[in-house]
């Protein structure tokens, strides 16, 4: 596989060589379309140091114009909450699509994005239950009753979508850090059991008196140009 | 681009944390509600006086704070959760001397089925009940005793809300 791909980038090395040798005498520095590569480092890092949390999202973009963007993040998460009265548990993969459009105008040779973005998003997930305590104000004489038997409710899924915005800042040759913060509006939700689904992977944590959500995402990703111009 | 950045983070950062904590005003798990008649004519309202409610738990009596010793003809009282089955000690001309307890006593017996159900990511879930069985004495004890209890009437058995009467009890 990892010859495959070596294969593949030479292949648009060559590509790439044969163009500029084409024009060597040529003065103006082109724009590079390619297709860019990367992982979400806040999820890496909010999975080594938090024990409630496991998430991994890869990304993908292709520039098809000069300031648009075809852009797509693959991931999954399990994500724990727990407050007084709920432990849950929340397991699945997610899918989103769409495009950004860069706002920011380079100088010459330069190809960092400030960008705004739209994304439809799906998730295909699970939530346990892990435990509950009855919501009893008047449990004065009894004390709280506090069940461990786990609800499962599988094969959940959500759809919403999503505005972005965000930098990405090449830092090296063909290496990108990027920060993004993302404000969602769930469209759709299967529950089960009466249940309302406390978290979705890849749409985050959800609000019971609004379908609205955010996120953020800091990445680091990899452009494999494809061709100049 | 900064003041779009701006507005976005106020839209993440205002209206979003309230939803973790429990408000007060929220549907919490009903308790039942007893009305009291009078034996004579079971369709007239009769007070109990001075009536004090206790839950007997695990062997050990504790005092429903708001029933301790009220002249009323209806109350409302918890059930347990963690378990279906209830047990109380209902005491009239109730009354406390140097921690020494006065009355007539009459034990509660409540049987029930209890549904979980889900009210809000920040509150979890709350009980509602069927009743099964209702008895005026204590299985325990034998022979069994009655006190000032007469009669009972289980007229609702789901206990959902507690706006209406639930058990009607004769004395």
């Amino acid at each position: 596989m990892l010859k495959y791909y070596i294969s593949i980038i030479l292949a648009f090395n060559f590509f790439i060589n044969s163009f500029s040798q084409t024009e060597a005498d040529s003065i103006s520095i082109k724009n590079k379309f390619g297709l860019r590569a990367g992982v979400d480092l806040s999820k890496l890092l909010n999975s080594a140091f938090n024990d409630d949390y496991e998430g991994f999202e890869v990304s993908a973009d292709l520039r098809i114009l000069k300031n648009i963007y075809i852009s797509a993040e693959i991931g999954t998460e399990k994500k724990i909450i727990s407050n007084d009265y709920l432990n849950t548990e929340a397991k699945g993969n997610y899918l989103k699509a769409g495009g950004d459009y860069n706002m920011y105008t380079n100088w010459l040779g330069m190809d960092n994005l400030i960008y705004s973005g739209f994304r439809i998003g799906f998730s295909n997930f699970s939530q346990t239950i892990n435990s509950y305590t009855i919501y009893d104000v008047n449990n004065q004489p009894w004390g709280q009753a506090t069940y461990y038997n786990p609800i499962v409710s599988d094969n959940l899924n959500a759809l919403w979508m999503e505005f972005i915005v965000g930098i990405k800042t090449q830092v090296l040759n063909n290496l990108f850090l990027g920060f993004n913060i993302q404000l969602k509006n769930l469209i759709s939700d299967k529950t089960k059991n009466n249940i309302d689904n406390i978290y979705i992977p890849g749409f985050n944590r959800t609000y019971d008196s609004s379908s609205l959500g955010s996120g953020f995402s800091y990445s680091i990703s990899y452009l494999v140009p494809i061709i100049k111009k | 681009m900064y003041r779009l950045i701006l507005i976005v983070s106020i839209i993440f950062l205002t209206g979003c944390e309230k939803d973790d904590i429990c408000p007060e005003s929220t549907q919490t798990t009903p308790r039942l509600v007893i009305t009291f008649y009078d034996i004579d004519n079971t369709q007239e309202r009769k007070n109990v006086e001075s009536l004090a409610v206790y839950a007997v738990r695990d062997n050990e009596l504790v005092l429903i704070e708001d029933i301790s010793g009220i002249t009323t003809d209806s109350i409302a009282i918890p059930l347990r959760n963690d378990i279906g089955v209830s047990n109380f000690k209902f005491i009239k001309n109730y009354s406390v001397e140097n921690d020494v307890m006065f009355g007539d006593s009459n034990h509660i017996y409540i049987d029930y089925e209890i549904n979980d159900v889900f009210i809000s990511r920040a509150c979890g879930f709350i009980a509602n009940y069927s009743i099964t069985t209702l008895l005026n004495y204590d299985l325990m004890a034998d022979p069994p005793i009655t006190g000032w209890i007469t009669g009972y009437e289980i007229i609702n058995s789901t206990v959902t809300n507690e706006n209406q009467s639930h058990v009607k009890i004769l004395h």
